[in-house]
């Protein structure tokens, strides 16, 4: 940018580049640096390592499922006396893994661990032992959901419903094990977000300077500390009721199957939103910055999160509208079901309202917004007819219900999540990858997903129930769509993934702001210095892009301010005396 | 209402059966549920195509090159959220509204009609006609409100219809209840149509529902599921429901099913063996199953989980099917449910004489009395012995 287009009396800030020592990821070497790290970046791309493991795992599992199921008679597992176990055991897998070792880490863990404290202005979180404490009971979960696998397996589903789990001769004990320490890892991340946003906000980051991506954190870590103790005295009780017969959910010993039934869904269904609301906040900024145009009502979409965190306690009971509840209980859970829909549709409007009449730049991370707005907005209006009593008689427990959480964890959860890693990529390695490449998968992504799920709600509208191993022959053309479909979303993510690793090798270093964001991430070097931030940063509206310019020169967005001087109490004779006491 | 509002997802369904987006509508709640569903599925779109269409024309009409400034900054406009916000709810009431009056349509059976109980174990349905009738088929009435008194002998299931609309959980120790009325009565193929597939079906014990698409009667049939996950053959836990247009055409097919009649024994056991849940964990063909085979199984010894080891002989198998936790096979799980008071003693016997035809152990003994003789005998001498154990399992006898 040629100084003759600035202002008078405004000067360009901008960081630059991180020198090796100041650069989170070279600042120490070795893997023990690396294992025994207590810097909430290092423990994010830790988290963002095992996550994709898990999403890798559980995603071939998912491909199991779709070709098995492209003939009716099943085409992979054709074992007559084991093929049907076998496939019981694939989808419970991927369910299981993909729920608690991928979703529910994904968003909060992996990106929330790296963007928390940084879009604060923190240097770190409340707590990082308790951080690094909590990466390692998921793995330790995972380790215990490998020894399920390889023990006798999991067949129950990922709910482990009562009394099948009880009764079956899966290792049910090893997997709600496991799923009960990576609840254990879940409530300390929430819990040092929630000290982290309440007590660590430097001077001038008030709660609605926050960017929107903390104000969905902060709900997501709410829901997170206040239901995943339901389910871990759920899951214990389930392994007493295996060990010891204690009578509360096999009806062999007087217990109620329905009471698991409640206890899990009253976690379950909050855990829902655990995974979507951090994916409202990535789209909330996402689409403010792609669009270089304030986000339409901040207050409102920050509201809503709150709101959605709160009402998603109180509708668990649409998950048994089926279960033979009372009456009242089931129009009663009905009516507070559609009371959750509104804080979802006000976010669409907002994000919409938010591109019209910006300046949109179609780079990776808007064209991942983009189709998760279209397929969000289709995940949730088929959730009206679900919440509709009539029409849950009919399409309960059918692929229609599969294809509409499909529609909103896969297309809300997973899209957000890969547009926020696109978005914040070259933050965290300071590298730029193919926008080309980036594009296509996203294309892909948006083709395979429609193709694998829209059939899916045809399939349940015409009564093909779900957890089925074969199916009668009448609905075989639409589950060759959706397993067509499911290989094109495959290919979909392995473009991204390899789109993004060739970036770290090959890939241009990252400016500063390489997309004009405002928040105070995008104020760091990339990658950003171990320290974060030397002083307190100045804390401005999130969304404010007034000071942003262009710098076509060097691809780059750069602040403008006026010239002024920053006086510093003292100098410190060198930077890297911290960095020696640290490691 | 179905044909005033094509399917949004495939518009040929109602020209091309095979695209439709509904199963058949065969009872009072398929037309009712139908609208509601349309109504809501149009209300979505209805929303559906301004938000696509705002969301690609506006990245397309304000898409515009790096550094270029946005046209507007509006940060918010309260009325204008508040009206969206509140609006759409409007809608959202009217479709509880309808759920609720449909739903507690379908839970409040009216009075009288035809009652009819249910057991669902794993993985096969049975339905109870009363008097000691039983048979896996759901044989109702047209035109007639049928209810269901449903329980479940293991883990949770769920009876569904899908040409009926209708849906319930069976929740083991406790009864569910269902209804509904059916509006479509089966057809019955022709004579000549029932005998080529009887004749495809020669030595096939197993009726081939899907391939021919009708029962062994000739009854066309609308599918029935189990809609709750349920194990290994969840997906085999389907049966068929055939609605009969008169009362005389129902009671005699329950007629027919109710005693063996002239069926010899090894076939009625046969019968029993697929129609009442056996099939589902007892192989006839050596394989293990969640229970031991009945290969080669009459007439040797087994071993035991307490150590013993016992004879499988007809007390043996009687016991094991009065009271299977009395002695379990070693190697398998104590999980069979009791049969007590669902088969008679001919049942039994009958189910004894089909598993002496797949064992190598059994030899009958021709030089006394001839094999059907023989078995009498053996029913008579049985009865003695397991005096006790008849008495207790109540009136069947």
């Amino acid at each position: 940018m040629s100084s003759g287009s600035l202002p008078p009396g405004m000067k360009i800030r901008d960081p630059g580049f991180p020198t090796q020592r100041e650069n989170y990821l070279t600042n120490s070497k070795g893997v023990l640096s690396w294992m025994f790290t207590l810097d909430h970046k290092r423990i994010g791309v830790m988290y963002l390592i095992g996550i994709s493991v898990a999403f890798a795992v559980a995603g071939f599992l998912a491909l199991g499922i779709r070709w098995h199921l492209f003939l009716p008679d099943g085409m992979l597992f054709r074992n007559p006396q084991t093929g049907n176990d076998t496939y019981n055991q694939v989808f419970t897998l991927h369910g299981a893994i993909m729920v608690f070792l991928f979703i529910i880490p994904s968003v909060p863990a992996a990106l929330g661990n790296f963007l928390v404290p940084i879009m604060l202005g923190a240097k770190d979180v409340a707590f990082p032992r308790l951080n690094l404490c909590s990466f390692y009971l998921w793995v330790f979960g995972a380790v215990f959901f490998i020894c399920a696998l390889c023990a006798s397996g999991l067949d129950t589903g990922w709910t482990f419903y009562t009394p099948y789990s009880t009764t079956t001769n899966s290792s049910v004990i090893l997997a709600t094990s496991g799923a009960f320490v990576l609840g254990f890892s879940s409530i300390f991340t929430g819990l040092n977000f929630i000290v982290t946003i309440n007590t660590m906000r430097p001077p001038g980051m008030t709660w609605f300077r926050m960017p929107l991506f903390l104000w969905a954190t902060y709900s997501t870590s709410i829901i997170q500390v206040l239901a995943t103790p339901v389910l871990g005295i759920t899951l214990l009780l389930l392994i007493a009721e295996r060990v010891m017969h204690i009578g509360i959910f096999d009806p062999e010993f007087n217990g109620d199957p329905v009471t698991f039934q409640h206890f899990f869904w009253f976690y379950s269904h909050p855990a829902v939103y655990i995974m979507i609301l951090p994916a409202f906040g990535i789209i909330s900024d996402l689409v403010s910055v792609h669009s270089h145009k304030h986000i339409f009502g901040y207050r409102f979409i920050a509201y809503s999160s709150l709101a959605i965190a709160l009402l998603s306690f109180i509708v668990w009971g649409h998950h048994m509208f089926t279960s033979g509840m009372s009456p009242l209980t089931t129009i009663i859970f009905s009516a507070l079901t559609f009371s959750v829909s509104i804080p979802s549709a006000i976010k669409v409007f907002n994000w919409l309202a938010t591109m019209y009449k910006g300046s949109i730049s179609l780079t990776t991370p808007m064209c991942y917004t983009i189709t998760f707005i279209f397929l969000f907005t289709i995940g949730g209006l088929t959730g009206l007819h679900l919440g509709t009593l009539a029409t849950d008689m009919h399409l309960h427990d059918t692929y229609f219900v599969v294809a509409h959480f499909h529609y909103v964890m896969v297309g809300g959860t997973v899209v957000a999540f890969l547009g926020g890693l696109f978005h914040w990529w070259p933050k965290m390695f300071g590298k730029m990858y193919s926008e080309f490449g980036g594009r296509l998968s996203c294309l892909l992504v948006f083709l395979g997903f429609n193709l694998t799920f829209l059939p899916q709600f045809v399939l349940g509208s015409r009564g093909m129930p779900r957890r089925y191993a074969t199916y009668d022959p009448e609905f075989a053309y639409l589950h060759q769509m959706s397993t067509w479909g499911a290989t094109l979303l495959g290919i979909g993510l392995i473009v991204a993934f390899v789109v993004l690793m060739r970036s770290l090798i090959r890939g241009k270093p990252a400016p500063a702001n390489p997309w004009g964001g405002a928040t105070l991430e995008w104020h760091c070097t990339s990658p950003p210095p171990y320290y974060n931030f030397e002083r307190p940063p100045l804390v401005g509206d999130p969304y404010d892009f007034h000071d942003l310019r262009w710098d076509e020169e060097n691809e780059r967005y750069v602040t403008i301010e006026p010239e002024r001087e920053i006086v510093p109490r003292e100098i410190p004779d060198e930077v890297t005396v911290q960095a020696n006491k640290d490691h | 209402m179905h044909s005033m509002f094509p399917a949004s997802f495939s518009l040929l369904g109602d020209y091309v059966p095979e695209f439709a987006s509904f199963p058949e509508s065969a009872s009072t709640f398929a037309e009712r549920n139908d609208s509601v569903y349309w109504y809501i599925t149009w209300i979505c779109v209805a929303f559906f195509i301004p938000i696509g269409y705002c969301l690609f024309y506006f990245a397309w009409k304000y898409h515009k090159p790096k550094g270029a400034p946005a046209e507007s900054q509006v940060s918010h406009n309260t009325p204008l959220e508040l009206a969206w916000s509140i609006l759409p709810s409007i809608l959202l009431i009217w479709m509880f509204y309808a759920g609720a009056r449909g739903f507690l349509d379908q839970r409040v059976p009216p009075d009288g009609g035809y009652e009819l109980k249910v057991e669902a174990q794993k993985w096969s349905w049975l339905v109870d006609y009363g008097r000691g009738t039983y048979h896996p088929e759901l044989h109702i009435l047209l035109d007639e409100p049928t209810r269901l008194t449903m329980t479940s002998k293991d883990v949770i299931h769920s009876l569904y219809v899908p040409a009926f609309r209708a849906k319930k959980d069976i929740v083991p120790g406790r009864y569910n209840y269902m209804w509904f009325e059916p509006t479509i009565a089966s057809e019955k193929v022709s004579d000549e149509e029932l005998k080529q597939a009887k004749a495809w079906n020669k030595g096939n014990p197993a009726w081939d529902y899907d391939h021919h698409q009708f029962t062994p009667e000739g009854y066309r049939f609308f599918d029935l599921y189990c809609a709750e996950y349920c194990g290994k053959d969840h997906s085999m836990m389907q049966t068929q429901v055939v609605v009969h247009k008169t009362q005389e055409d129902l009671d005699a097919w329950i007629k027919e099913k109710s005693t063996r009649g002239e069926v010899p024994m090894e076939e009625w056991g046969q019968r029993l063996y697929q129609q009442r849940g056996c099939k589902g964990c007892h192989s006839i063909d050596g394989s293990s199953g969640t229970g031991p085979t009945w290969k080669d199984s009459y007439g040797a010894a087994r071993d035991l989980t307490d150590g013993r080891s016992a004879a499988v002989d007809e007390n043996y198998v009687r016991e094991s099917i009065l009271n299977p936790k009395a002695k379990i096979a070693k190697g398998f799980q104590p999980v069979m449910p009791s049969y007590k008071g669902q088969l008679s003693d001919d049942d039994i016997d009958s189910l004894i004489a089909f598993m002496k035809t797949l064992s190598k152990n059994y030899k009958p003994e021709p030089d006394k009395r001839s094999a059907a003789e023989e078995q009498k005998g053996a029913v008579e001498q049985k009865a003695a012995e397991d005096n006790s154990t008849a008495t207790e399992s109540g009136g069947e006898n």
